[in-house]
């Protein structure tokens, strides 16, 4: 077996989550190095998704410069943005409530 | 069943590519890729978050390297299989990175998306960094078509 290292998030400073389902989400930013093949890849690796939204997020992505590829609770969220960086793609964290 | 695949390389291509590889994973010891998005500035949260994914870079960097010993030298073989691909492909994304930052950044982003580039009018500094640069691309590719199912199912 491959070695995997998701979900391991240092830290545990859940302790502010807002409890609220929805309340994060997770957005992927263009970059012009990673792969489409690769993006894909680790879109399904990562967050489970099938090829065609794998596919779809990752043309989001191209297209549109971002996607949010996961909503929920934060501490869910930052696990899949640490495990995102970690497969060197732009992640990052966003309240529901903040604009961008 | 364990897949594996075989990739025969041309050794006096490869070969001076290594420097390079060596020299930026060398770097890559100390700072990230990218620079993350933190989702919380307390200093601890930072400071584990950012251990954790060089800690992780590193490991992914030596998987990398370790494939261009022995066999590679006498052969010009290198092997993927289930156990080295993911942390290839995630090095191979890292030294991409890394060399768009450190070397390639006279290219300009748009030239490094679509790969056209005209290889004449490089520097040879410049050219040596781009070829490394597709030829990661390259073993990215070349794993992600006959590993994908594997990769995935891990």
């Amino acid at each position: 077996m491959p070695e995997t290292r998701t979900h391991t998030v240092p830290g545990s400073k859940t302790e502010t989550t807002p409890k609220v389902e929805g309340g994060w989400r997770v957005v992927v930013l263009n970059d012009p190095v990673n792969l489409m093949s690769y993006v894909v890849m680790v879109f399904k690796k990562v967050l489970g998704f099938d090829e065609t939204r794998a596919r779809k997020h990752m043309l989001e992505v191209h297209e549109q410069g971002r996607s949010v590829v996961w909503r929920g609770l934060r501490e869910k969220a930052e696990a899949y943005v640490f495990t995102l960086q970690q497969w060197h793609l732009t992640a990052r964290l966003e309240s529901d409530e903040a604009t961008h | 069943m364990k897949r594996r695949i075989e990739v025969k390389l041309s050794l006096p291509v490869v070969a001076p590519l290594l420097e390079v590889i060596r020299e930026l994973a060398e770097n890559l010891k100390h700072t990230l890729a990218a620079a993350p998005a933190l989702p919380d500035p307390d200093p601890e949260f930072r400071e584990a978050w950012i251990g954790e994914l060089l800690a992780g870079q590193e490991g992914d960097l030596k998987a990398l390297l370790s494939l261009f010993h022995g066999e590679f030298f006498t052969e010009g073989v290198v092997a993927f299989d289930d156990g080295n691909a993911e942390q290839i492909l995630r090095a191979c994304a890292a030294i991409r990175l890394h060399l768009r930052q450190r070397r390639l950044s006279a290219l300009g982003d748009e030239a490094l998306e679509t790969g056209e580039v005209e290889m004449a009018d490089l520097e040879e500094g410049v050219r040596k960094a781009f070829v490394c640069y597709l030829f990661l691309a390259t073993i990215q590719e070349l794993i992600i078509q006959h590993l994908d199912s594997s990769i995935i199912g891990s």
